[in-house]
């Protein structure tokens, strides 16, 4: 009975002050719970927040996306903040559901009131809740899959070759087996650590590097078709791979990368997307590359037609990411990014390529690269210096039944460890990420109407003339954008309730995109008198109005 | 009384609907003189339509002819499947399958009528003649007549031109003005097609042609017009200086299949991602379900083409193999002998690009042997090259297909004259032409489907060994022009190999005999009661064999997917 009323007063305390718990405890959250914290969110922020579930997974988890503003959040620029876009980097999916928390929880400060107003936010933390799975399974192991059950080897048998726990830790982790005819050797930068034996060096490998487990299928492959699964990350339409591994049966056929996809579709209002995974291009900026000319060109004589991929950042797009970049380093004071890993499919990329929007990616958290030093090394120093708990599994020598008669030994990082900050670190890299997403945010386009003249003529005759200027930081629509059907156009319009003839310049004007600090003025001549209202913009980049009467 | 007299009269009619011989008919060669199924082929199907003559079909044919739906459409209508084939004698799954779809561009109607004709034709003829009897005994025809019904529909009764739609009916903004189909086709004179406007005008650039005052020509330089043509029947809607910018959909079916996709600014048409479009992916699922298709046809107009893939230069992994080349050139090329006037070409490379088309979907992703035919060509007028439509309308058609032009009043543009071409006339065939040319793209999908895989098992010889032991050898032949695994479907593992199993005895060992004369042999070590072969290429044959324990009587079973299950017994 005791206990029945302490958890009542327990669980009481958490419904009432369930977002104070939310920001306090930086931990790596389950999927229900992060679900559950946002469900508080929405609860304890109503007039703030809109609660959707935008999907399920193929386990039956909830996908769900917290959309953030005051007023009509829809119909003004917005910024998609996504996290849970690859399995291992958890630290990601805390990022954005951290960040939905600290807004919400400064949503009383004149700065973030004032933004709320201005920006709307969409943030959907975990975006592919089933691939996170290994973080919490006993034993914990890397995956990056979704639980859509695949033949990911494409030997007509589906799962059938999973990781196993062989020393019972735990923990996936990798095996080592001494072997003349293994290409690995002991790295000299530190000697728990394993790499490719240089042949040009006249280095030789004596040890055979696998994940944990056995050949479950006898195929003379380890763990090569585990439970599940497609990858969200490799899901997606841009430079997607025909039947590469984790990609799915076409770009996106999931669940999960539909959702999102979907989601962000139906806003049209979203300008910026930024998302928390292994792609970086906050860390070391996109560079303009020479655009490829890739062409159709068919044989000369019969019908002919162009088509042009963009594979690299526009000039106009990769200035902005510059900007960001360097924002994000100050306001982090991360140095030193691993760099750029294209990945066929991934979601970034397609945020920018295929739907139009401007598109940042970081893990959100890592380790400064050493020169001349792998990153597994670069981690482990780092490690000794910052983290405390064990980051390494000690190699332990076990009997392997694929192996008999040899040694072998089960170690290496833990799993996770490379890509996610431990948890005492996690607060500190939620809170810089926050900083920098609500500095990146005041960035946005806004049009105003300016220098409006009315000159009449003669009676019954006036030209108007007026400037529409963005004040932004942010074009009204990426340099990309401009060619994507799915990033709306300016609208001009010029309206009254009284009689009246446009002799010059257009009721309706369709009108190309602004950078920042550009204007453009446009003018019409009206045969009539009376009350006018002229409209300026679009959802993505905001509109303004301005009334004027002529007489 | 009068109850039993209705059932005794329907009883009659009955039997002589049934009946084979009609004293008032003489057959014509290659037609069935007689149908079960009343069907003509001089007009065009409605959905309704459709749906009547499947189930018509599938009443009076019961063991040839199954339906379902593969689906729904956006509006909600059934995207209706029939499996054609013997299915009585082996499953249809397992046997070699051939699939036929038409009308994926919405307007392009008539490969509905091709589809439906494959169908009926078959089933009627099943009784009547050796090679359909063949056909249907060793293959399977999944059929689905239309894959867009909704804009079908919309194409027969909403104000059309001949070329529209082509998209689904899914709403869309084409102006990225925020507002969907907000602007599209207004029908001045209200007769239920979008024809031309054209306007009396001094100063215009176009007269009437003299030899036919229907046409309108150009003036040559110097020459003094009569009018200007104000494009086709429209209003500016929504008040933004452009006629009919946004109308219906207006997105490409065609641009939306999941191998080589791209988006719209590099591939007009397409949508967000791959199978945006719930008829698309009632077909993409349909197809997943049926592994056994083998080879394939995917209608549309107009010009007169066997088109073949790939349908994007250097595609890398849609590059077909060699022996593909061969094997696809071979087909084709039959395809210009059994259709006259129609030209067999490549897509990228005679025609344009398509990035997500749904040909290279059947070959890159399923493994399938395709084709699509671009119906009707005018050559069909005179078969000539004068392709003169006028003449063939006055001629032929007696001015049926030409609405003549009439003065109206326009509401921007004041007095116009609407007039030109009917929807039904310039890209899908007069109906005195429909069924002569249903027939000829028939006859290619059966030529094209006779030639899937044919496997038998030959020659099974038994060889005693020394111990107890027994060495069977077989020889599993494919007497047909295709192969079991297209190159793309070796390439990426896209079914499994072609599996061959001997029942009868324990199996202790077992090999692929690569050279019997010189004894040359591939042992397979794993599961050796299942010989796994990659391919079994067209009009060629594999030798397999097993060491066996015990047992004088052996079956080897062959499991292909797209060639077929079969069997042999020594």
């Amino acid at each position: 009975m005791k206990i029945i009323i302490k958890s009542l007063i327990l669980s009481l305390l958490i419904f009432f002050t369930g977002e104070e718990i939310a920001f306090t405890q930086a931990k790596y959250h389950e999927p229900g719970e992060i679900n559950n914290i946002l469900g508080d969110l929405n609860k304890s922020y109503p007039g703030l927040t809109r609660l959707e579930t935008i999907g399920r997974t193929y386990s039956g988890k909830d996908i769900k996306a917290l959309s953030i503003g005051s007023g009509d959040i829809d119909t003004r620029p917005g910024i998609a903040v996504i996290g849970g876009i690859d399995g291992r980097y958890a630290a990601g999916r805390e990022i954005a559901l951290g960040f939905a928390g600290r807004l919400l929880k400064n949503s009383g400060n004149d700065e973030i009131k004032d933004l709320l107003g201005r920006v709307s936010f969409y943030v959907i933390p975990d975006a592919s809740p089933d691939a996170i799975s290994g973080f919490f399974s006993k034993p914990m192991a890397e995956r990056l899959i979704n639980a859509n059950p695949t033949d990911n080897d494409r030997d007509f048998t589906i799962d059938e070759d999973p990781c196993e726990d062989l020393n019972g830790d735990g923990f996936i982790s990798l095996m080592r087996i001494k072997d003349p005819t293994g290409s690995y050797i002991i790295d000299p930068d530190d000697e728990r650590l394993l790499r490719k034996a240089d042949l040009s060096k006249g280095e030789q490998g004596s040890w055979i590097v696998y994940t944990e487990g056995t050949d479950n299928d006898s195929d003379g492959k380890f763990n090569e078709d585990s439970q599940g699964g497609v990858n969200f990350n490799n899901n997606f339409s841009f430079e997607y791979e025909e039947f590469g591994e984790n990609a799915g049966i076409h770009a996106a056929s999931e669940k999960e990368s539909r959702a999102v996809a979907d989601f962000l579709y139906d806003h049209f209002n979203i300008f910026a997307v930024f998302s928390f995974g292994p792609q970086d291009n906050l860390g070391q900026p996109f560079k303009p590359g020479r655009q490829s000319q890739e062409t159709q060109e068919p044989d000369p004589g019969q019908w002919r037609r162009r088509s042009r991929k963009i594979k690299n950042i526009l000039p106009e797009d990769s200035e902005q990411n510059a900007l960001l970049s360097g924002k994000y380093l100050e306001l982090t004071g991360y140095k030193g990014s691993p760099g750029f890993t294209r990945e066929p499919g991934n979601f970034m990329e397609w945020a920018y390529y295929h739907y139009g929007r401007y598109s940042y990616s970081t893990p959100g958290w890592w380790i400064q690269a050493e020169k001349g030093m792998s990153p597994e090394a670069a981690f482990l120093k780092y490690a000794s210096e910052n983290i405390e708990e064990d980051v390494f599994i000690e190699w332990q020598e076990i009997d392997h039944p694929d192996f008999p008669g040899k040694t072998v030994e089960v170690g290496g990082i833990k799993p996770f460890a490379l890509y996610n900050p431990p948890e005492h670190l996690l607060g500190e890299v939620i809170e810089s990420n926050y900083q920098f997403l609500v500095e990146a945010a005041k960035l946005r386009p806004e049009l105003e109407l300016l220098d409006l003249k009315t000159e009449k003529l003669e009676k019954n005759l006036h030209r108007i003339t007026v400037s529409l200027h963005n004040k932004g930081i942010f074009a009204t629509a990426s340099q990309l954008g401009d060619q994507v059907k799915w990033v709306r156009k300016i609208k001009v319009e010029i309206k009254s309730d009284s009689d009246f003839r446009l002799l010059s310049g257009k009721k309706i004007e369709i009108s190309e995109r602004l950078k920042a600090d550009e204007s453009r003025e446009y003018s019409w001549l009206i045969n009539g008198s009376g009350d006018f209202t002229i409209s300026a913009g679009a959802v993505i980049c905001g509109m303004d109005e301005i009334s004027f009467t002529v007489r | 009384m009068q109850r039993s007299i209705i059932i005794i009269l329907s009883f009659l009619m009955t039997i002589s609907l049934q009946a084979q011989k009609d004293e008032r008919f003489f057959k014509a060669a290659g037609t069935p003189v007689n149908p079960k199924v009343s069907a003509s082929w001089n007009k065009y199907y409605t959905y309704s339509g459709i749906k009547d003559l499947c189930e018509r079909l599938v009443t009076a044919y019961p063991d040839l002819v199954k339906m379902e739906s593969a689906g729904k459409s956006y509006e909600g209508r059934d995207i209706i499947a029939l499996t054609v084939t013997n299915h009585k004698n082996q499953d249809p799954d397992h046997k070699p399958g051939y699939y036929i779809d038409g009308n994926i561009h919405s307007n392009e109607i008539q490969g509905t009528e091709m589809a439906l004709y494959a169908a009926w034709y078959l089933a009627e003829m099943y009784d009547e003649n050796d090679f359909i009897r063949e056909l249907l005994d060793d293959k399977v025809f999944y059929i689905i007549p239309t894959i867009n019904p909704d804009a079908r529909e919309n194409f027969m009764h909403e104000a059309n031109t001949g070329s529209s739609p082509r998209s689904g009916m899914v709403p869309r903004d084409d102006d990225r003005d925020g507002l969907v189909d907000e602007d599209g086709f207004d029908d001045i004179n209200g007769d239920g097609i979008i024809s031309m406007m054209r306007r009396k005008n001094p100063y215009g650039e176009y007269k009437a042609d003299p030899s036919d005052p229907r046409h309108m020509i150009r003036v040559e330089p110097g020459e003094k017009g009569e009018y200007e043509m104000l494009g086709y029947e429209g209003i500016d809607n929504d008040g933004d200086g452009e006629v009919n910018e946004d109308r219906q959909g207006s997105y490409d079916p065609n641009r939306d299949w999941g191998y080589n996709w791209e988006p719209d600014y590099v591939q007009r048409g397409a949508d967000k991602y791959p199978f945006s479009f719930p008829e698309n992916q009632a077909v993409r699922d349909f197809g997943i379900k049926h592994k056994n298709i083998a080879g394939a046809q995917s209608y549309h107009n107009s010009g007169g083409m066997v088109l073949r893939g790939p349908s994007i230069e250097n595609g890398g992994s849609e590059v077909y193999s060699r022996e593909d080349e061969r094997v696809i050139n071979a087909i084709g090329e039959m395809g210009e002998t059994i259709i006259p006037g129609y030209r067999f070409l490549t897509i990228w490379k005679d025609m344009y690009t398509v990035y997500g088309g749904e040909v290279d979907w059947w070959y890159g992703f399923m493994g399938t042997f395709v084709y699509s035919n671009e119906l009707w060509t005018s050559h069909l007028m005179f078969h000539d090259d004068s392709r003169d439509s006028y003449k063939f309308d006055k001629l032929l058609l007696f001015e049926d297909a030409f609405i003549p032009w009439e003065e109206y009043d326009h509401p921007v543009y004041g007095k116009v004259e609407i007039g030109g071409f009917d929807k039904n006339f310039g890209r899908i065939h007069p109906g005195f032409l429909l069924e002569s040319d249903a027939h000829r793209n028939t006859a290619f999908c059966f030529y094209h489907a006779y030639q899937t895989p044919r496997l038998v098992v030959r020659d099974i010889k038994v060889k005693d060994m020394q111990g107890s032991l027994k060495q069977v050898t077989a020889t599993i032949a494919n007497l047909r022009m295709m192969p079991t695994h297209s190159g793309q479907n070796i390439k990426y593992k896209i079914d499994p190999p072609d599996y061959i199993y001997l029942d009868g005895g324990e199996v202790v060992a077992s090999m692929i005999v690569l050279d019997e004369d010189n004894n040359l042999c591939e042992e397979q070590e794993h599961n050796p009661q299942r010989i796994e072969i990659q391919n079994i290429p067209g009009n060629s044959s594999v030798k397999v064999r097993w060491i066996v324990k015990g047992g004088t009587k052996y079956t080897v079973r062959v499991e292909s997917v797209k060639g077929g299950y079969t069997s042999g017994t020594n």
